[in-house]
């Protein structure tokens, strides 16, 4: 007599399985019920203020009247090498996503990224690009699938220029060989207490970065390729070595690099922010990001080159590409190709954009202005900082010593080769000699050169 | 019941509903536990990224994560992390446990004590005392130590320090529940065993020794072995604290794990990590039945 | 639906034995009355008992107090002097920041969905299937539970990597469960230790009134929802606390499963903005994401207490 009452109840219980298929959160971008094609794009940090919010919200919106067939969302996204590689594999990163430079070989080898040939050379400007940095984003058959987009950035020195003052130092004359940053960061950590006079990223692959970007500065390189494209890494070399024995002086003979030594790239800039962090190294656009994200001061900013020394030595140059989701259909990629005309590109060709843009951007408090290198060609970046000249909100003044002295540097590329895996075997060399005074630096080479070249081997 | 035979009869007699009933539990089971598990075994002897079909390379992955440099300090760390969890968490709840015991107001009020660390968001507390560590002479634990004439200490920032600082914060969130796991076993204890003890003339060290550790021993080898494959597996704390560092002195094998599956930004090694996951398992499984065959005499008597 | 009498008295049975020896219940243990009379004893256990309970307050209740102090100081003073009382003066907007801007009450309500779903499937998995192994009995249930308890012995770390694929690609159904709480919910409810601890439980009930039931007419449905449920409320309690529990504190799996933002719980939230928030906003946050827990738990101490000794009960 109750067969039928345990048959419904258990159909309720199937039903609540069967809510599985009906039911996801996750609405796969593309045409949605109203025609309009979704896109969903990258946008913020985690944790950007809600100015930068409120303007990314306003470009949306902007978009959407130029092209109201498309709907954009934007989602918080921050690359970090220990994260991106699940966000990849669960497929979970938007249409549209910024990638760094070395990455792009790599996800075009494993069909990861969308090719976007036919839309970019579509472009009035398709053909115009950099070529040295374009030549990151093509594939083995000569497409484009990587976009150069968001930022080509040379690595500088960021300094406060209020805990210089404080140290007696002058901040119009920052430090411009590496002994005299060790001496100012001595000056500026004994006359501000709790102040780290000089910081050095650690973690998260950072600390092989910036290791990278020392030993690049004097003159060394991490990996060479023979011309049968076979890599060996050579992070033992008198440059790096050099790089370390000056963090370790500075640590332990000068303890001027303040008592923190886990910084990765958000959280030292966060540490800069709040003038805990009188110098450190770290791409020129980050400016940025520490308005957005952090708060800076502006009037305490200030950047310069680094210090250049020795023979082939050069500045370390990295970027990041737009890419597309290689599960994109036609009219995504269509619609992905305007976004990125939108949002990165548009503003370099043309005035009207450019302008646009920095009005935007001045009426929500938004940096514009912060240095760049050239996406296309350096002419065309000129005439673009000059549309955008009169909204300027960024201190140019304090960015000088930098935008004057990048012009003779010597941009070096990252690692070519299994670059994260080789930055990952030289973190622990660098948090071992900010941790450990009696550090053994060649040992510590030695280590990191098995790693990087066992991640080198099983890369090939 | 012989299935198959009489299916009308069978489905009378309450065979469907029996199946029915059992339905969630074998979709649930079967999808998310079953299915992963064979998955685990078949994906060690291959090589995937997610995009070409996987494919068979025998005995490599182990290979490679045998080899791995990175392996013994992963191992040297984990059990580190193991004995130093030991020392500081075995002991202090036990005797904090019989202690409590003993009060005769309030008892509540001490147990919730206990137990409120438990109740902190366990991501709450590594962020807190992350933030409690820092190095500076600023640092809160920096500048209570710095009252009595000590530190200041680097903590974090320090190959040696890191582990057992991590540990500190894991034993302050954790002690509370073993706490109230041995309270609960104290109260099984027949009073007429202390009673006994007493008409043959036991103090209270002997009483302790003789009827109340004897009766919590089956408690104690569990939660023995139940920290030791928990700590086997620990990953909140050095990922939040320390993300491995500094120079790997904090890496544990569940956090070389996640590197090689999910740490490298484009080069995910699925098959090295089931590997490595299926070698802890195993050398967990033989540890525990030695463990398990080695405390069956004592636990029996 | 009227309840038979013979049902009513069964469930007053187990209600009662529902409030098995709460921490209170201790008769006695090894100090005696007889010890308690001398002096000396009672001194020494007095005194140990005042300095446990100020270590357990110093060491439980203090960093919980700093972190409530913290939440409303300006972020230079948490800098430079961590433990000077408001020196220049409270902070209260670091708690409407944290509330308003980091929006702790949405990451909240992500962890409150997160885990009353997983409560639900581990309740519904572990009673529907303790019922079939502990009640109904089938031949093949024993199968079934081997199976079921096999899984107990194999750590989670096995599971990571397979679990993730399996979510990402899951049979049937064609399409990943990355990004919604399904990816959380439905694993969660594959828990071995509640099946053991609900079919142990059920084991322990007399099959007498199966009987009674059985011959009073009642269908399968209705032995499980009217008579084997409401007879089970003391261990469904604790299993909720468990699951809830558990679900409150997982980090690592939604960490992998919840890529957006909008649906992360806590738990994967407050790590992801620590390097971008002001410190004292930071900590504030911290602090609401404390305080809301901890006063469920003041609510309901004794369900918590009872619920956590007694897993040790049913681990040993």
């Amino acid at each position: 007599m109750n067969k039928t009452k345990t048959f419904a109840a258990f159909a309720a219980a199937a039903l609540s399985l069967g809510m599985l298929t009906a039911c996801s959160d996750d609405t796969p971008s593309g045409d949605d019920t109203t025609g309009r094609t979704k896109l969903t794009v990258v946008g913020l940090l985690p944790g950007a203020t809600e100015e930068a919010k409120a303007a990314l919200d306003q470009q949306v919106a902007d978009f959407e009247n130029q092209y109201p067939d498309i709907d954009v969302e934007w989602v918080e996204y921050e690359w970090k090498a220990t994260t991106f590689s699940a966000d990849l594999a669960g497929g979970t990163l938007p249409d549209v996503f910024e990638i760094p430079l070395t990455d792009a070989q790599s996800l075009i080898a494993n069909s990861q990224i969308a090719d976007m040939d036919s839309y970019v050379k579509a472009m009035p400007y398709g053909n115009d690009f950099n070529p040295g940095v374009l030549q990151y984003g093509l594939g083995p058959d000569g497409h484009i699938y990587a976009i150069p987009a968001k930022s080509i950035y040379g690595i500088g020195l960021h300094y406060n220029r209020t805990l210089f003052t404080q140290a007696g130092l002058d901040p119009d004359k920052p430090p411009t060989t590496w002994s005299e940053v060790r001496e100012y960061a001595k000056k500026i950590a004994d006359a501000v207490p709790g102040v780290a006079g000089y910081a050095q990223m650690a973690t998260s692959n950072t600390g092989g970065w910036q290791l990278t970007v020392a030993t690049y500065a004097r003159g060394g390189r991490m990996e060479s390729v023979a011309a049968d494209g076979t890599a060996t890494a050579t992070v033992d070399n008198a440059a790096t070595k050099a790089a370390l024995e000056f963090l370790k002086a500075m640590r332990w003979d000068d303890n001027s690099m303040g008592a923190e030594f886990n910084y990765d790239w958000g959280s030292i800039n966060q540490a800069f922010a709040a003038g805990q962090v009188a110098m450190y190294t770290s791409g020129q656009d980050v400016y940025t990001s520490l308005v957005q994200a952090n708060g800076v001061d502006p009037d305490s900013y200030g950047l310069t080159t680094i210090p250049l020394e020795g023979a082939d030595s050069g500045v370390l140059g990295g970027g990041t590409l737009a890419a597309v989701n290689v599960k994109a259909s036609d009219e995504v990629k269509d619609a992905a190709m305007k976004w990125i005309d939108y949002f990165y590109l548009g503003k370099y060709i043309s005035e009207d954009a450019a302008v646009a843009t920095a009005q935007l951007q001045v009426a929500n408090n938004q940096p514009v202005g912060t240095p760049e290198l050239p996406i296309f060609t350096s002419a065309q970046l000129d005439q673009y900082n000059r549309w955008i000249a009169p909204y300027v909100t960024v201190p140019l003044a304090q960015m000088k010593p930098f935008t004057d002295g990048i012009v003779g540097a010597q941009p070096i590329a990252e690692p070519p080769v299994a670059t994260q895996d080789l930055y990952a075997a030289l973190d622990p060399a660098v948090q071992a000699v900010l941790t450990d005074q009696n550090a053994d630096i060649d040992a510590l080479l030695a280590t990191a050169n098995t790693a990087a070249q066992r991640a080198i081997d099983a890369n090939s | 019941m012989k299935r198959g035979l009489n299916p009308k009869k069978w489905v009378q007699r309450g065979g469907l509903a029996a199946l029915l009933f059992a339905l969630p539990m074998i979709v649930i089971f079967g999808v998310f536990s079953w299915w992963p598990v064979t998955q685990s075994v078949v994906m060690s002897f291959q090589k995937t990224n997610l995009v070409s079909e996987p494919r068979w390379v025998g005995w490599d992955n182990f290979e490679w994560v045998l080899t791995d440099p990175n392996l013994p300090i992963a191992l040297k760390n984990t059990l580190w992390f193991a004995f130093l969890a030991l020392i500081f968490g075995y002991p202090i709840p036990l005797i904090g446990a019989i202690l409590m015991s003993e009060v005769r107001k309030r008892r509540g009020l001490y147990s919730a004590l206990a137990y409120l660390p438990v109740v902190v968001p366990p991501v709450v507390a590594v962020l807190l005392w992350k933030f409690f560590y820092n190095g500076a002479a600023t640092g809160v634990f920096n500048t209570i130590l710095g009252w009595f004439g000590l530190g200041p200490f680097p903590w974090l920032n320090s190959q040696d320090m890191a582990m057992p600082a991590l540990v500190l914060e894991s034993t302050w969130a954790n002690a509370g529940s073993t706490v109230i796991i041995y309270l609960a076993a104290l109260i099984g204890v027949p009073a007429e065993l202390y009673d006994a003890a007493e008409v043959d003339g036991a103090g209270i060290l002997r009483k302790l020794w003789h009827v109340t550790l004897p009766n919590l021993r089956g408690v104690l080898f569990i939660t023995f072995i139940l920290q030791i494959i928990g700590t086997a597996q620990v990953f909140l704390e050095p990922y939040l604290f320390t993300g491995g560092g500094p120079a790997n002195s904090t890496l544990t094998i569940l956090l070389l794990i996640y590197n090689y599956a999910f740490g490298a930004s484009v080069g995910a090694n699925y098959g090295a990590a089931t590997a490595l996951s299926l070698l802890l398992a195993a050398a967990l499984a033989v540890f525990s039945i030695i463990y398990f065959r080695a405390t069956r005499a004592w636990s029996t008597t | 639906m009227n309840v038979p009498r013979w049902l009513q008295r069964f469930r007053r049975d187990a209600t009662a034995s529902a409030q098995s020896r709460p921490v209170e219940a201790l008769t006695r243990g090894v100090v005696s009355e007889a010890d308690w009379k001398r002096p000396g004893v009672r001194w020494t256990m007095r005194t140990v008992h005042t300095l446990l309970l100020v270590f357990l307050i110093i060491s439980c209740i203090g960093p919980l107090f700093l972190m409530v102090k913290f939440a409303v100081t300006p972020t230079q003073d948490i800098l430079r002097t961590p433990l000077a009382l408001f020196p220049n003066g409270i902070r209260w907007e670091n708690m409407v920041l944290a509330w308003n801007k980091v929006q702790v009450s949405k990451y909240f309500w992500n962890t409150v969905v997160i885990a009353g779903g997983s409560w639900f499937f581990q309740l519904l998995v572990a009673t529907t299937g303790g019922f079939v192994i502990s009640v109904l009995r089938p031949k093949w249930s024993k199968v079934l539970n081997s199976l079921v308890m096999v899984t107990l012995f194999i750590p989670s770390v096995v599971l990571l990597v397979p679990l993730y694929l399996t979510v990402l690609n899951p049979p049937l159904l064609g399409q990943s469960l990355l990004n919604s709480f399904w990816a959380i919910w439905l694993p969660a409810g594959a828990s071995a230790f509640n099946v053991v601890i609900v079919t142990r439980f059920f084991d322990s009930l007399p099959r007498e009134v199966f009987e009674a039931a059985e011959v009073d007419g009642a269908s399968t449905f209705r032995l499980f929802w009217s008579v084997v449920l409401p007879m089970s409320k003391p261990i469904l309690g604790v299993v909720s606390v468990f699951a809830f529990i558990a679900a409150w504190k997982d980090f690592l799996w939604p960490m992998l499963v919840l890529k957006r933002a909008e649906i992360q719980p806590l738990s994967v939230r407050l790590p992801a903005i620590q390097a971008r928030e002001d410190l004292g906003v930071f900590l504030a946050a911290l602090t609401i994401s404390t305080l809301i827990p901890m006063v469920i738990f003041l609510i309901f101490q004794k369900l918590f207490l009872s619920g956590a000794g007694m897993s040790g009960a049913v681990k040993g």
